[in-house]
């Protein structure tokens, strides 16, 4: 028994097709200067003229800033909530337009994939579509995120519950 | 890549170097991106199935583009060093897959590698290639803490831009032109 989660959904209260919308939030200047000047110095992510000069017209956060405040939400509205045990990675991972300074990002993760994990009786294995969107409502950063839940009832009979087309 | 798309030789395993991860700056990170109870202190992450914090997935990554960055730009000096212009490498454009496969505990040193396994000129943006990347992430045992496919763009070294599109690229230089293009999509 895990006395942090116990109290937490776990795999077996996850629905196929459940859509959790998540909180917003908006990257300022400042946000996109410090993350760059950490992990993506790139002169475009760092100084506004140079930012103006490129090819995104202006300054804008770095894509990995994005999937990072991306997983900031989903952790707040949906990964603290479940019995999250871990995430496995991610795939389909497609930035699709700049998030500039001053706008809002909020997206939603829809449940497109529960199993259960053969080897680890005591995990499930989720799938979400993330789905992120701009205040003007387009789309900024898309991808299918993997992570393991823990199981109320590890003994119980292995069940595939498929996945959504 | 620093490197013309005709100068990217596929398979080669280009270094982007290492990292060791203190338990502060995994901790911070976490706090920021990513606050589940087994990437923080004091909430518990003993209790968790791998006994004490670990770093998040992301943090790992963000840390490996950041060599990225750094390595790319020691090749730039290099290629100038030797009296050439250094190619045009562009911003990421998706990733395909991204597979997390062991932890990462404070203290762990990560090596990072840089291999381009595909590359093809692009028919929707003249003048570039995209590359297909695959970066792996080695701890001090020599064991895959993630292997990551990602999709970028590499600038053509012969290439001849036609006339409509340098007028169009004179075109955006204009203050305001850009703003309308983008009303107009």
């Amino acid at each position: 028994m895990n006395p942090i989660t116990t109290d937490r959904r776990h795999f077996e209260d996850l629905a196929l097709g459940e859509e959790v919308a998540l909180g917003s939030i908006t990257v300022t200047k400042e946000m996109i200067v410090s993350f760059a000047r950490e992990f993506d110095p790139f002169p475009f992510h760092l100084d506004e003229e140079a930012a103006r000069r490129s090819l995104l017209g202006g300054l804008a956060s770095s894509g990995w800033q994005t999937a990072g405040l991306t997983l900031r939400l989903l952790t707040d509205g949906f990964l603290t909530r479940i019995a999250s045990a871990g995430g496995l990675g991610f795939s389909n991972l497609k930035w699709k337009r700049p998030v500039m300074k001053n706008d809002t990002i909020t997206g939603t993760a829809r449940i497109i994939e529960l199993r259960r994990s053969r080897q680890h009786p005591q995990w499930g294995v989720l799938t979400v579509d993330l789905d992120m969107r701009n205040q003007h409502g387009q789309p900024v950063m898309s991808m299918k995120l993997a992570n393991l839940v823990e199981t109320r009832h590890p003994e119980g009979a292995p069940q595939k519950l498929g996945a959504a087309s | 890549m620093t490197r013309w798309f005709e100068d990217i030789t596929l398979d080669e395993a280009f270094p982007l170097g290492s990292h060791t991860f203190t338990e502060d700056e995994i901790v911070r990170f976490a706090a920021q991106y990513d606050p589940q109870y087994f990437h923080l202190r004091g909430t518990g992450a003993e209790h968790s199935h791998f006994g004490g914090v670990i770093a998040s997935g992301w943090h790992t990554v963000v840390v490996g583009h950041r060599k990225m960055v750094d390595a790319l730009a020691v090749e730039e000096q290099r290629l100038r060093g030797l009296g050439q212009e250094p190619g045009v490498s562009g911003p990421g454009a998706a990733v395909n897959r991204m597979d997390f496969k062991a932890p990462v505990r404070p203290g762990d040193t990560v090596t990072y590698t840089l291999v381009v396994s595909a590359k093809r000129p692009s028919n929707s943006l003249p003048g570039w290639g995209i590359l297909t990347n695959q970066i792996t992430a080695l701890n001090q045992r020599g064991e895959s803490v993630y292997h990551a496919e990602l999709i970028g763009f590499s600038k053509l070294r012969d290439f001849k831009m036609p006339l409509r599109q340098r007028i169009l690229e004179a075109l955006t230089s204009i203050p305001g032109f850009r703003k309308l293009l983008t009303r107009w999509s």
